[in-house]
């Protein structure tokens, strides 16, 4: 019974795929409002057939369907003008000669009806026949036994009943349950066939079984209708009851892949494209699952794709990734929608990431903006790299600086200071949960975040900083790094946190189900926990603090599917064999900082694009995986291929990035770019962080920071941890994060209405405007003859930029409008009348402050 | 309090300052201002059709009333008249205009309304902390994912955003409170600070009032303003610079008069209404909550005027001591204002679109102690919901015959909150949020099904 039902697979997976192509393309044309009748379909010819075999997609001769389950799914396609690809099934119409052999739907999907041989005839829209194919049919008549694990299983997940919202959570739904996606078909095989009696399946009677008419909603059902009467997954489940449910013999194939046929297509906007995809089996045999199979676009409004596997794509142009699942197995195909601009011109590219850049934009059509002008790039890379607004010397200085390699040796400079070192130790400090959690971390959390900063200071390589960290052993008086402990100190936030912030991996899933997009299982979760068993603490030499040790003995832990121990295995690695008294996470560093490892470069070069460019090369950050592809893959490797060659040097990353063409593009859209979201033709604004924003406020007004138990002028950006925030509404509303995850999203740049009013009308910000040291006292008692430079001054501050002759008027006209005395003032005496000009001139001076930096020039590093 | 600096003049349309200053009670101060203004902003409100686009029906709100400290519930909606002395309380029941439901005496306006009302006699599954954690996001405080459980009102904001540009999607109306616990107006966890509540009397409250500048001045600031912020909106397309823009006009109109501010000011509503609801009195009770019933008037604008989610704290009710006496002085007020809301709701025809829930973090100790008091009891409580288009006149769930156990359909607050959710048009078996990791949320906690006893 099995054999046959191998065979039968094996026969079929010779001719799953029909594609019409053709070896000259030059002899007509598509347009790109191609509705089909614009392609010149007479001159078609040398049409070949296409099917999967062991060198991929082969020409054929004939389709051949066996047994009664046999499906294909036909692509006809041909070429547009560019040369691209392009499917046309839905725009032909197809004809069977003789009938009643095989049946074809409107998708050019193939069912057998009877042992016989037919010729399928494709017509153009305009009757000719282009195309036709011999198709055979063989023992239509033969059914087989319907394989559980391969058949039944992947019906309760397109249905959706197996999901984390149905019957799929743990406990079920009302009294029934399923293993969540169906990762556990035994489970799934013992709920359904044995649990409550058998009383969900009734083999005497099959059409009655609550498995079907709950589905079909002929009983009723809380998740509703879900299934056909009638069509073919009712039709299997029915079958499967009729031959006595069977489950799957131990040596029956399993599914080792699956593979999506087309990979990747560059498309028109408002087109479509029909996609196959094939499960590959243990065994060698191959089956068409396209209707099996789950998709979902990466970015929903560019593509919606329907139950039969069919992409819609959207108006927008840009980079979209359809998620293809099935039992467990993904793959992604990719299409790119060009917006089909003339780029014949891009800056002299600096460095190679200019080059993916650009050779990106070429693909897309979509031409790139200027270069920002010098005081644009001096203020977005002082804000970026140093987390500052430029002083006004350093503005001088660089606008006086006839240098050819000024932004370079600007760069540099800032790469040096102890301000690139504080701004990433900030960003770091977040992700790295250094939390004042509980008074007694005080220490801690101060040795911590200096211990961080020093590293970037002296450019620890990353690597040497991950690695220690990892591997603290001793407490955070001699080893600061230790603190990470503190609140990352259940092993499962261990190797989360690890996962996540360091491998780019969402691994938590795992813990207690297989993850629903990706290969890990709970075996991997498990043997990747085992690194930190053997980590123990005890108590430190001062009171209240820990003293973190490697407990001698073998690497394990238990996992919690199987109860089974298993011994450390690193993500995607095979098990290692680890004495017992070598510290497991030294081997698990050793692991991740092997130019091999697929994942720790990519995550940190990511992770630090998305700090510069306000968008990651993949987004989320920390969500890298095969089916969440890169915008631009030949950019990310060359990214995280540099950064292992500069031995994870990471002010060399920094200077690579900033240094680049594509980096000081101006945010100004031209054009074609202004929708560009995911391609980087031009600099996307990026509100300033809590801290940077706050300090920023407080440079510009000349007013001193007040953090309790810190020193007056404290800057925000140098804050050891999150325990302020309590204290400071400002960095609470504007999102600072409290460190509670390793996750970057945990700081929000979202804006609130409790935002817009602390900014607008809070006593906290108008206080320091009001400040006799502040700014606007400061400039009100300039003489009015200076109020042309006093101006300069405000926007040279704030902008980094002078104001525009317009924007001066304005400023001159409220100034004089503010400053008139009435007439009742004019009794008034010469002191008294100086005094209440300055006391105007000065409330003045705040006004223009204030509407400064409530300005999104202001609010935003652009 | 609240001061208005500014030229005297301008205070024409009659209102002394002493009304200011009662409004100010409420946290907005007078910034519902002469109708000068009113008719200069007239001009610059939204439309409606600008409206951010919603997952949620616009017209679906939810008002949360909370009653910090944890009512009686036997004292209050399960009167337990077979019980000993020692248990059972000082109240008699009084029968209701629904047969065979009784609730107690000192609520009579409620229990002529009781066809309009569906009570829960046995909420279980408290976890006998005094927070209004629960209450506010259905779950356990234990195990939560990192940031937090957002509350119902953040996860409606992150679900459907704004129904007006220039409301607010979520309103917690507790002032500060010595026990901060009970003035949480629920938190946004996970989803950030973006999905606060919008708080006109916690700690928004300063930034609502103007502050030491004259609302001349501040209208100088926004014309300024409005010269200097030149920079394109186009350049950003993540819709931030959009928000920013939305936010800021809000933020003005909050200062000067808005929809928000009207809603929020009950000077301007009917007065005969804010009698009908009581008035109340802003004054905190010792470390809970104000006993201001004006809050559920203000409430019910709040919603009416487009906000999705609006909490209220009202009173102290943990009275480990002299229970009897100060449910003779609460219980009645309560009786008063949620019998108004009823009213109002169906006077309006809100009925089927807010829903309401009334209760507290957990229930009191059968046995009175010597203090004639109950103490903590989390095994058991007790909900009053309406509204919503819920199936009401019934009574759910029971208790044993000293209020000490649920015998019968035992509810959890996950249910409670899946049957809210169900109101406002959620599916809680489909829809999800993502936390920090990524991983897709349930709104409720697994198995939380919506009451099918509540539910049409």
């Amino acid at each position: 019974m099995l054999h046959r039902f191998i065979r039968t697979t094996l026969e079929l997976s010779i001719l799953v795929i029909a594609l019409v192509n053709l070896i000259s393309h030059s002899a007509y044309s598509v347009t790109q409002e191609d509705n089909g009748l614009t392609i010149n379909w007479n001159q078609l010819e040398n049409i070949q057939v296409l099917s999967p075999g062991s060198h991929g997609y082969e020409p054929v001769k004939e389709i051949k369907l066996v047994g009664s389950d046999a499906r294909q799914q036909l692509i006809i396609q041909t070429r547009n003008i560019n040369g691209h690809p392009m499917d046309i099934s839905r725009l032909v119409s197809m004809q069977l000669s003789p009938k009643g052999i095989v049946e074809i739907d409107s998708t050019g999907r193939l069912s057998p009806v009877s042992d016989g041989k037919t010729r399928l005839y494709v017509h153009s829209p305009q009757g000719d026949i282009i195309k036709e194919l011999s198709i055979e049919v063989a023992k239509a008549e033969s059914t087989r036994p319907v394989n559980f694990i391969e058949e039944v299983v992947p019906i309760f997940t397109k249905l959706g009943c197996n999901g984390g919202g149905c019957h799929g959570k743990s406990g079920g739904q009302n009294g029934f349950r399923l293993s969540l996606l169906g990762f556990e078909p035994t489970e799934d095989f013992e709920w359904l066939v044995k649990e409550s009696r058998s009383r969900r399946i009734i083999p005497a009677a099959p059409e009655y079984s609550l498995l079907l008419t709950k589905a079909t909603g002929e009983v009723p059902h809380g998740g509703g209708k879900r299934l056909e009467k009638g069509s073919e997954d009712y039709e299997l489940l029915l079958r499967w009851i009729r031959q006595g449910m069977n489950y799957s013999k131990p040596d029956a194939p399993v599914i080792t892949d699956i593979e999506v046929y087309p990979k990747e297509r560059t498309m028109q906007k408002d087109k479509g494209q029909q996609l196959v995809v094939v499960a590959k089996y243990s065994d060698g045999s191959t089956k068409d699952v396209t209707r099996s199979a789950l998709y979902e676009a990466n970015v929903e409004e560019m593509a919606k794709i329907d139950e039969n596997g069919f992409v819609k794509i959207g108006d927008q142009p840009g980079d979209v990734a359809v998620m293809i699942r099935f039992q467990g197995k993904v793959d992604v195909f990719r299409a790119m929608i060009p917006v089909g601009a003339p780029v014949s011109k891009f800056p002299e590219p600096s460095n190679f990431i200019d080059e993916f850049v650009f050779s990106k934009l070429a693909k897309m059509g979509l031409p790139a903006s200027e270069i920002s002008d010098d005081n644009t790039f001096l203020r977005r890379v002082t804000l970026d790299i140093a987390g500052r607004l430029p002083t006004k010397e350093e503005l001088s200085a660089f606008q006086e600086s006839n240098s050819s390699d000024k932004r370079e040796l600007t760069i540099k400079r800032l790469l040096d200071s102890e301000d690139y070192a504080a701004y990433f130790a900030n960003k770091w400090s977040a992700l790295l949960r250094n939390k004042r959690s509980n008074p007694k971390n005080k220490r801690g959390n101060f040795a911590f975040h200096q211990w961080i900063l020093d590293s970037f200071h002296s450019n620890k390589p990353f690597d040497q900083f991950v690695s220690e960290i990892i591997t603290a052993q001793g407490e955070v008086q001699s080893n600061p790094a230790t603190a990470w402990y503190n609140q990352v100190n259940q092993t499962t936030e261990m190797l989360e946190d690890t996962a996540q912030l360091f491998l780019g991996t969402r691994i938590q899933c795992a813990q207690c189900h297989h993850h629903p997009y990706e290969r890990w299982s709970q075996k991997d979760y498990y043997q990747f926990s085992a690194f930190f068993s053997r980590v123990k603490k005890k108590r430190g030499l001062v009171p209240g603090e820990d003293f973190l040790y490697h407990q001698n003995g073998k690497a394990s832990a238990v996992n919690k599917k199987t109860g089974k121990p298993v011994t450390p295995a690193a993500l995607g690695s095979a098990p290692m064999t680890i004495d017992p008294e070598i510290d497991p996470r030294t081997r698990l560093a050793e692991w991740m900082k092997d130019p091999e490892n697929p994942f720790f470069a990519k995550t940190l070069a990511n992770r630090y694009w998305k700090h510069f460019f306000g968008r990651g090369l993949i987004e989320p950050e920390d969500d890298i995986r095969a089916t969440n592809p890169p915008t631009n893959p030949e950019l990310m490797d060359a990214l995280a291929e540099y950064f292992i060659s500069t031995g994870f040097d990471l002010k060399a990353l920094v200077s690579t990035i900033c240094n680049s063409k594509t980096y000081q593009l101006s945010s100004t859209p031209n054009n074609w770019n202004v929708k560009d979201r995911q391609h980087f033709s031009r600099a996307y604004p990026k509100r300033l962080p809590a801290e940077v924003l706050y300090d920023s406020i407080h440079d510009f007004a000349r007013a001193p920071s007040g953090f309790n138990g810190l020193p007056e002028n404290y800057r925000a950006v140098y804050l050891p941890d999150d325990s302020y925030n309590k204290s400071s509404y400002f960095l609470t509303v504007f999102g600072r994060p409290d460190s509670d995850s390793a996750c970057e999203c945990e700081r929000t740049a979202d804006a609130s209405l409790a935002q817009s009013l602390h900014l607008i009308n809070s006593k906290e910000l108008q206080s320091k405007l009001s400040l006799d040291t502040g700014l606007a006292a400061h400039l009100a008692k300039q003489p009015e003859e200076k109020d042309k430079q006093n101006v300069e001054l405000i926007y040279q501050t704030a902008f980094s930029r002078k104001p525009k002759s317009e924007e001066a008027e304005i400023a001159h006209l409220y100034l004089q409008k503010k400053s008139i005395l009435s007439e009742s003032d004019k009794a008034l005496d010469d002191n008294q009348r100086k005094e209440l000009i300055l006391k105007k001139r000065r409330e003045a001076f705040e006004d223009i402050i204030w509407a400064i930096l409530n300005t999104k020039e202001f609010l935003f590093n652009h | 309090m609240l001061t208005i600096p500014g030229e005297s003049h301008k205070f024409c349309d009659g209102r002394t300052r002493r009304n200011f200053l009662k409004i100010g009670s409420l946290g907005l101060g007078g910034l519902a201002l002469p109708q000068i203004l009113q008719a200069q902003n007239q001009a610059e409100k939204l439309s409606d059709s600008e409206a951010a686009s919603s997952s949620i029906p616009k017209e679906k709100s939810v008002i949360m009333i909370f009653l910090p400290g944890g009512p009686p519930h036997q004292d209050m909606w399960d009167l337990k008249m077979d019980a000993p002395s020692e248990i059972r309380g000082e109240f008699t029941p009084i029968s209701t205009n629904v047969p065979g439901i009784q609730i107690c005496e000192l609520f009579p306006r409620l229990a002529k309304r009781m066809d309009k009302l569906a009570i829960i006699r046995s909420i279980v599954g408290a976890h006998g902390d005094h927070d209004a954690f629960q209450c506010m996001t259905g779950r356990d405080l234990r195990n939560q994912p990192p940031g937090g459980w957002p509350s119902m009102g953040s996860v409606l904001s992150k679900l459907g955003g704004s129904v007006k540009p220039d409301m607010p999607p979520f309103i917690g109306l507790a002032p500060k409170m010595g026990e901060m616990r009970w003035a949480d107006p629920g938190k946004p966890g996970f989803l950030g600070p973006s999905h606060a509540p919008f708080q006109p009397n916690g700690f928004g409250k300063e930034d609502m009032i103007l502050n030491e500048i004259s609302l001349d001045r501040l209208r100088d600031r926004k014309s300024l303003l409005k010269s200097f912020d030149n920079f394109r909106r186009s350049a950003d397309q993540s819709g931030l610079m959009e928000g920013l823009d939305t936010f800021n006009k809000q933020a003005f109109g909050v200062l000067t008069s808005s929809r928000l501010a009207e809603a929020l000011d009950v000077e301007n509503a009917d007065q005969t209404l804010r009698d009908r609801y009581g008035r109340g009195s802003a004054k905190n009770q010792a470390d809970g909550g104000p006993k201001l019933l004006d809050q559920f008037l203000v409430a019910r604008r709040l919603v009416e005027a487009g906000a999705r989610c609006v909490t209220l704290a009202f009173s102290r009710w943990d009275w480990h001591g002299g229970n009897f006496k100060r449910g003779r002085q609460d219980m009645p007020m309560l009786d008063q204002g949620v019998s108004a809301l009823v009213d109002d709701i169906y006077a309006r025809g809100m009925e089927k679109d807010v829903s309401v829930i009334v209760w507290g973090e957990f229930g009191r100790t059968p046995t009175i102690n010597k203090d004639a008091g109950r103490d903590h009891w989390p095994r058991v409580s007790c909900a009053m919901m309406f509204g919503g288009g819920i199936k009401t006149g019934q009574v759910i769930g029971a208790t044993d015959r000293l209020g000490g156990e649920a015998i019968e359909r035992p509810v959890t607050f996950g249910e409670v909150f899946a049957t809210l959710y169900q109101n406002l048009g959620i599916d809680v078996n489909k829809i999800t949020v993502p936390d920090l990791t990524g991983r897709p949320q349930y709104l409720v906690d697994p198995g939380s099904q919506p009451m099918k006893e509540l539910i049409g």
